[in-house]
């Protein structure tokens, strides 16, 4: 039995923290909906701030799950008569809830089947002893990876290859630089590689069926692949850069890591069957998703590829249960249900005009400060919470210079996703961290570089790329 | 009953000062030496958080993930040990190993109540001037709390 020896005060302290915090914002959340209806505002809009400032704080402060806070807006949205109740429930069955869905469910068949671990391994085994040349190929492969499945699961799937890499070639924790350069790459190539799709995240989808539900457009998986694919190559292309010009790759070879990884693929024997067919199921569906998800509807052929799998015993029930976080259908349909509440009931426009409404004078200055709001929030908070707080008020300020929502939509999906500097911003820092080869100082020192980098980047691809591929112009 | 010192090493704090210093003051003392390795469980919950609340990964690849995360500190803290295992068999000392999971302050106080340590010897973390002024570290609270004498060493760069 464990015995604690704090003050009696400091423990009744502590234990009337939470109570009083939750307090504080009950308080909050019931000022703003009894308060008198500003000018230019609905009741229904008043309360869905109400909700929207509760969301905010309660995903700002993780103080409970991100799923559970979702579920205080499907509550709330009806309780407080900003949306009937039959529409709230009919917003949760969003297709980019099951597109998620399916998407995690294909990514999970793939990663129980051994196929992603045994393309991990047979990629940076041909690396061979150059040093230089295992740092890229772990760079390239997490954001590859990344295009493809979770940027988190590629994080979590590879930081174990990556541990037993370090280890094997002798590295001291805290004071290889060689080290730092490891675990970097792999938390900025997942990073760098999970905006490249939707599938990277589950991020792109929730702000795709924000814009969907509430302007009725839309982005298909091809354009999206088309407009951000070129920012992508120069953040990775940049990213590199910083990173081995920041820190020095101090081994003469990695040997025995190559010696390492053979053994690994060794031990996993021939490919088989199960992992042939899975890499089927998966590259057809991707195929699919490019050329007909405008017209069949991602969802639908993410939730075919998924019967598929089930029809052909490729996977089964319990697997997919070990490897997806049903939280997922929570967050996602509970965001879009908010930024649906926002935008119907004139509250996201009102806010965008009372918030941002005298800095933006012109579309480009709107996405330069939307992007810069985003980069900023997501080194702090989840990025699926950064597009549900910011990309409602930032679509209703579109229409004021006439903008296509839709280009609003990317300037707050890409940067979300753009999370370098700082632990608490994403699993894959978070994980790099844990490693002690790298400190939150090393990542910081980097990251607000690469993050200053990644605001410019794209704000150049606004203004010179998108027109050229019929963004925007 | 023989006094003994206590050397503290943990997942994210060691310096070679610090061994030397306890293995120096354990010969001049004619006292035994205790190696305690603390593995810091509150970062592996962590990650595991923030892979399943934040990342909606599934327990399977988030629990793979943390195991992987305590394989690394246990290893880790058997090499450390085993170090000061070597300086202590050098020097002809009476030595000790303990490897604790857990909260860093409690499983030092608990160490030095049942190996009868008269002093403590920790690492404490670099931190700038001006964030000393916002965080304060475990082991300013063991300092504090400790029911023997707590020689502090800065990491090392």
């Amino acid at each position: 039995m464990e015995i604690d020896r704090r003050s009696i005060w400091v423990l009744l302290g502590l234990k009337g923290l939470r109570p009083l915090f939750f307090l504080c914002v009950l308080l909050l959340f019931w000022y703003v909906v009894t308060m008198p209806v500003p000018a230019g505002l609905t009741p229904e809009g008043k309360n869905a701030i109400a909700i929207f400032l509760l969301c905010l704080v309660f995903w700002v402060t993780n103080v409970i799950p991100l799923a559970i806070t979702s579920l205080f807006a499907i509550v709330l949205v009806p309780l407080l008569g900003v949306l009937p109740r039959d529409e709230v429930y009919g917003l949760f069955g969003n297709e980019a809830v099951f597109f998620i869905l399916g998407a995690f469910i294909l990514a999970g068949a793939v990663m129980h089947s051994g196929l992603s671990n045994r393309i991990a391994l047979a990629i940076m085994e041909k690396s061979g002893a150059s040093p230089k040349r295992l740092l890229i190929s772990i760079y390239l492969l997490a954001s590859v990876l990344s295009f493809f499945m979770s940027e988190h699961a590629v994080a979590a799937m590879l930081f174990p290859i990556v541990l037993d890499i370090a280890k094997g070639i002798g590295l001291k924790p805290g004071r290889s630089g060689y080290g730092k350069l490891l675990f970097l790459s792999l938390a900025w190539g997942c990073v760098i590689g999970g905006v490249a799709t939707f599938l990277g995240g589950a991020r792109v989808p929730l702000a795709v069926g924000i814009l969907h539900e509430t302007t009725g457009a839309t982005i298909d998986f091809f354009t999206y692949m088309v407009a951000v694919f070129p920012l992508v190559a120069v953040m990775l292309l940049v990213g590199y850069l910083v990173l081995t010009r920041a820190f020095r790759i101090d081994v003469e070879s990695v040997g025995k890591a190559h010696e390492l990884l053979a053994r690994r693929i060794h031990a996993m024997g021939k490919m088989s069957s199960n992992e042939y067919a899975v890499g089927t199921v998966l590259v057809l569906t991707i195929i699919s998703w490019a050329i007909w998800g405008s017209t069949t509807g991602l969802a639908t052929i993410a939730l075919t590829s998924v019967v598929v799998l089930f029809v052909f015993r490729l996977v089964r029930w319990k697997d997919i249960e070990e490897y997806v976080n049903w939280g997922i259908i929570l967050m996602y349909g509970g965001a879009i249900i908010l930024g649906s509440a926002l935008e119907r009931s004139g509250a996201a426009y009102w806010m965008a005009e009372k918030v941002i409404g005298g800095w933006v004078t012109s579309p480009l200055t709107a996405i330069a400060i939307f992007s810069l709001f985003t980069l900023v929030l997501t080194e702090g908070i989840s990025n699926a919470a950064v597009i549900a707080i910011l990309l409602p008020v930032a679509i209703g300020i579109s229409g004021r210079f006439d903008m296509d929502p839709a280009i609003v939509t990317y300037s707050i999906a890409v940067p979300a996703g753009l999370a370098f500097s700082l632990p608490l911003s994403t699993p894959a820092n978070a994980i790099a961290v844990s490693s002690n080869y790298l400190t939150v100082r090393d990542m910081a020192k980097v990251g607000v570089l690469m993050s200053l980098t990644a605001w410019i980047v794209f704000n150049l691809a606004v203004r010179f790329y998108w027109p050229l591929v019929g963004l925007g112009s | 009953m023989k006094k003994n010192i206590l050397i503290v090493l943990s997942t994210s704090r060691t310096t070679s000062r610090a061994i030397d210093f306890a293995v120096d003051k354990a010969k001049k003392e004619g006292s035994g030496l205790v190696a305690l390795y603390v593995i810091d469980t509150g970062l592996t919950n962590e990650v595991f958080d923030r892979f399943t609340d934040i990342g909606f990964i599934g327990d399977k690849p988030s629990t793979r993930l943390t195991e992987a995360i305590m394989k690394e500190y246990r290893q880790r803290g058997y090499e450390e040990i085993g170090k000061v295992q070597v300086r202590a068999m050098e020097e002809n000392i009476d030595f000790d190993a303990v490897t604790a999971q857990g909260a860093f302050v409690e499983k030092v106080i608990e160490v030095i109540e049942s190996h009868n340590v008269s002093t403590a010897v920790v690492v404490k973390r670099k931190t700038s001037g001006f964030m000393k002024y916002f965080s304060r570290s475990v082991v300013d609270e063991l300092v504090e709390k400790a029911p023997c004498e707590v020689v502090v060493f800065e990491e090392e760069e």
